[in-house]
């Protein structure tokens, strides 16, 4: 087992590292400078440019930036922020819990729901409430995340004002509220993204765990827990379960992209102040140290998800648990 | 006893299409996809007026949907539903044109892999897990932001080049169960050429599992181009596309909340119907294998 | 004469497919007495496996046990109980060992816990007592260390061991019935011969009544006291197990019986029945034997025959019963495989 972890572990440095080479390649494969369009923003001087351009070494060789680039990296240093007038680490580093927050709600939310719906369908097999379930996961798996974020905060800010419109506390009487009353005023700011993007995560899950509990129900042990006078529902949740989490292990593991995605759009929706709000005004400012740092340390949680994730199917499979 | 006639094999695509029209959500949804590919496709026909036409800015502008106007209009007084219907044009030829780009490449890098193995495969596979760690997304944003202005073409290449990592795994395993098996090592005792066996043997079972690639290839660049069109590095103004009619109203989202709600509608119903055929293809060509 | 603990009257078990009404199991009746193991013979496809899901209700549709199908057993006809009775009497009353030791066993669950768990659920024991009942019965099936094998997963054990702990989950609850399907197909011959013995010891301690299903002669001779022989979906013949190895009367008993090989004997090739089974969806209106029967005339294409009593406890669905002297005039079966030479 700890070889297990300890190859996993060197095979997501070397992934990190494949990424960052990725990187550092888009950066400059693109034509003129890499920061061309900061540098040809006026309001930038040109004594900055000049500072800029000596202090990333753009006028080096490629193989010396490239070195320099990795060595920074490792320093954890992703660059300067134009727009924001700060480290990009320290203004994606502020944001991130934001983000992390949001993802782990809909991780959580997602899957618990999900399985639910799937063992609700599983259990019915083939009858309407089935079919129903299925159509509707299906919709909500193929619905743009944010074009769900924008019909929900039409609905339930604007037409019925139940939440807030946007933004992770009140701007304005956040401060003079009692510690109660911010943790309520938190929660309600996070209920919608977090709804949202919940939603959209169960639908994926609920169709595999509906493909994976289908898929493990015609076993041989599934008989054998028949013979033994068990209740089909006992069935469902003891032996066919606990064997088809194993795939959803793994779904987890591969949902780390497509929740980072969502959240980005949803944070864009809600403006809720996380990493994917932050890269997506980038974009509009055109900061490129931010965005590139954000793809860096985007790509990092995937990989690091991912790892969680096989660990974890290790550890929950015995026939891997190294006896 | 009468014998029987000799019937023409059926090919592994002709069985798992067949199986694919055996279930009626299946035809309905061809026939969905069907409309909506005809509305792309003669979208200058049936547009009422012209998409980027803004005749006027004052009276007509940001109009709810009306008869005049079935979708309403936008903040430049244009027509949406003559917008929505020429995205649809755009939005499945990008789609389309990008996932060929991924099924070439897809299929290429995952033949070479698995045909020459050994170390090249390993690196290469390597680098496909990176490849596979950065989200689609952020790695178009990385791209597209380094690149403003770009043309169709380009974001076509680039959201083709951004798509074909599953395929090629797909590919590389059939490959190399193909090197192994029985019948190849029998086909080159009888002096069969490499071409020949690559026609003969691997493309009529890698014609299931790209079918399913591509159906739902499309479906994922419809969605992917109209958010990065919604975050203003897709397609460029004036020319619709799905994501872009958003974009154009998002900034009054209450207001105008039919500048979201019809262009997404109609996404979701295209989305939805080529979910439904690639799973049904899928389901078809995994239940005969 | 004591009544029997298992009364089977007419027992028949259609499958709905698309091809046609499949009659795996097409009028079935026997009993089982208490403390008697009973073997049921047949090639596959026969219906023995359906008849044995059959008693579990373990048919799932498109096939269903058809009205008028009698499973008497302890007072309670089992092809019209309720559900909830039924689940009360699986793996309790009457329990089944299959032929994959290898599959049959949750690999995610630790062998005790998945014997245990019979005891949990049927006599209501708690963790620890269900634990250490399960430990006691992996004792009995002869499992050495049964303590920290209990502890184990499926996938430590051999094939062997995972029958025994498959017939230590049969018999924790001491039912009066088991019934074996095949319990050593899947096994090395020398783990066969171990696991018919503890079978037939276990059997003798606890009292229980085994079916024991099987293609195997040997395998009956071994340990059954009575054996029925089943073809495309209806007993064909049924004796006690020295009277049918002495004068099998059924011609596919016959057949079976000269198909085993002999050990001693030089032999070029093995006898082999020529033909194949009918399919169950169109089975034949008179004897369904008669095109692979080296002795069947007219009347035994045309007349389905009954059960005659054939003397000694021993009775044979056979024509021949009729007319012995038929048997005197063997011929080629009327299906011939290509390049197969006659019998």
């Amino acid at each position: 087992m700890i070889r297990y972890i300890a190859r996993r572990l060197a095979q997501a440095a070397v992934i990190v590292a494949i990424v960052a080479t990725i990187t550092f390649a888009l950066i400059h494969i693109a034509p003129g400078d890499p920061f061309s369009a900061v540098l040809d923003n006026p309001n930038v001087s040109e004594t900055v440019r000049q500072t800029l351009r000596a202090q990333y070494g753009l006028d080096r060789p490629i193989p010396e930036q490239f070195v320099r680039y990795v060595g920074a990296l490792a320093h954890g240093e992703l660059g300067w922020s134009f727009s924001h007038d700060r480290p990009v680490l320290e203004v994606l580093g502020s944001a991130l819990p934001n983000t992390l927050l949001l993802m782990v709600v809909a991780l959580v939310g997602g899957f618990a729901l999900g399985i639910f719906v799937a063992l609700v369908q599983v259990a019915r097999r083939g009858s309407i409430a089935d079919r129903i379930l299925g159509g509707i996961t299906l919709l909500f798996f193929s619905m743009p995340d944010f074009w769900l974020a924008i019909l929900a905060l039409l609905a339930l800010t604007y037409w019925l004002p139940i939440f807030p419109v946007g933004g992770a506390v009140d701007p304005v009487m956040h401060e003079y509220m009692s510690l109660g009353g911010r943790l309520l005023d938190r929660l309600k700011h996070l209920a919608l993204p977090a709804l949202t993007l919940t939603l959209l995560a169960s639908a994926t899950v609920a169709r595999y765990q509906r493909a994976a509990l289908l898929d493990v129900l015609p076993a041989d042990y599934i008989r054998t827990a028949r013979l033994k006078g068990l209740t089909e529902r006992q069935i469902l949740r003891r032996h066919a379960l606990r064997n088809a989490l194993l795939p959803i292990i793994t779904l987890l593991g591969l949902s780390f992209p497509a929740l980072l995605t969502g959240a980005f759009f949803i944070e864009r929706i809600f403006a809720w102040p996380g990493m994917g709000y932050a890269v997506v005004n980038a974009i509009s400012t055109r900061d490129y140290p931010l965005v590139v740092g954000g793809v860096i340390i985007g790509s990092i949680m995937v990989t690091v998800g991912s790892l969680i994730a096989d660990l974890l199917y290790a550890w929950a499979d015995p026939r891997l648990r190294g006896h | 006893m009468a014998t029987e006639v000799a019937r023409p094999r059926e090919s592994p695509l002709g069985i798992t299409v067949r199986g694919l029209l055996r279930q009626r959500s299946s035809r309905v949804a061809l026939i969905l996809l069907g409309v909506i590919v005809l509305i792309g496709l003669l979208a200058p026909l049936l547009a009422p007026y012209d998409p980027a036409a803004q005749p006027d800015i004052v009276g007509l502008k940001s109009l709810p949907p009306s008869l005049a106007h079935p979708f309403g209009t936008d903040p430049y007084s244009r027509d949406v539903l003559s917008r929505v219907l020429y995205g649809a044009r755009l939005s499945l030829t990008i789609g389309i044109l990008a996932t060929f780009v991924s099924l070439t490449v897809g299929v290429a890098y995952g033949s070479v892999a698995g045909y020459l193995g050994g170390v090249v495969d390993g690196v290469m596979m390597r680098v496909l897990d990176a490849l596979l760690s950065i989200p689609r997304l952020l790695l178009l944003l990385g791209v597209l932001v380094a690149w403003p202005h770009l043309s169709i073409g380009a974001l076509i290449l680039f959201l083709g080049l951004t798509g074909w990592f599953g395929l090629s795994r797909i590919v590389r395993g059939q490959v190399l169960a193909l090197k192994h098996a029985e019948f190849v090592t029998a086909a080159q005792a009888l002096g069969a050429s490499r071409r020949r066996i690559l026609v003969k043997h691997l493309l009529p079972n890698l014609v299931s599992p790209i079918a399913v690639a591509a159906t739902l290839g499309v479906a994922h660049v419809i969605v992917l181009e109209a958010g990065l069109s919604f975050l203003g590095i897709g397609v460029p103004q004036p020319l619709a596309s799905w994501g872009n009619i958003i974009q154009d109203g998002v900034d009054q989202i209450a207001t105008l909340w039919w500048m979201s709600f019809f262009p997404g509608l109609f996404m979701v119903l295209t989305v939805l119907t080529l979910n439904i055929l690639g799973e049904a293809l899928r389901d078809s060509y995994e239940r005969r294998s | 004469m004591p009544s029997p603990l298992l009364s089977i009257r007419d027992l028949r078990t259609w499958f709905y497919t698309e091809g046609g009404i499949a009659k795996a199991v097409d009028g079935v009746s026997f009993d089982v007495g208490a403390g008697e193991t009973v073997g049921i013979v047949g090639e596959s496809g026969c219906g023995k496996s359906v008849t044995a899901l059959s008693i579990l209700r373990l048919i799932q549709p498109p096939g269903r046990i058809e009205s008028g199908s009698v499973i008497e057993f302890e007072g309670k006809n089992l092809a019209t109980l309720d559900d909830d009775e039924m689940r009360r009497i699986r793996g309790n009353r009457i329990s089944m060992i299959f032929q994959e030791p290898m599959s049959a066993l949750n690999p995610v669950f630790t062998v005790g816990d998945q014997v245990a768990e019979v005891a949990r659920i049927h006599a209501g024991l708690g963790r620890r007592k269900a634990w250490d009942l399960a430990v006691e019965t992996l004792a009995l099936t002869g499992i050495p260390a049964p303590e920290d094998r209990a502890k184990q997963y499926p996938h430590q054990l051999s094939g062997g061991m995972r029958q025994r702990v498959l017939i230590a989950m049969a018999l924790i609850m001491k039912p009066a019935l088991v019934i074996a399907d095949e319990p050593t197909t899947a096994l090395d011959v020398t783990i066969q011969a171990q696991i018919l013995d503890l079978l037939v010891n276990l059997q003798k301690e606890f009292g229980t009544s085994i079916l024991m299903i099987t293609h195997d002669l040997g395998v009956v001779a071994e340990t059954t006291s009575r054996v029925i022989v089943m073809y495309a979906g209806e007993i064909v013949e049924q004796a006690s197990v020295t009277e049918l190895f002495a004068r099998p009367h059924h011609p596919y008993t016959e057949g079976l019986m000269h198909s085993m090989p002999h050990i001693g004997h030089d032999q070029e090739r093995l006898n082999v029945i020529p033909g194949t089974v009918p399919a169950p969806t169109n089975w034949p209106t008179g004897c369904r034997f008669a095109d692979r029967c080296p002795y069947s005339w007219d009347l035994t294409l045309h007349d389905h025959p009954p059960l005659y009593d054939v003397g000694a406890g021993h009775i044979s669905r056979c024509h021949l019963a009729k007319e012995p002297e038929r048997r005197n005039q063997p011929h080629p079966p009327l299906v011939v495989e290509e390049g197969v030479d006659a019998a």
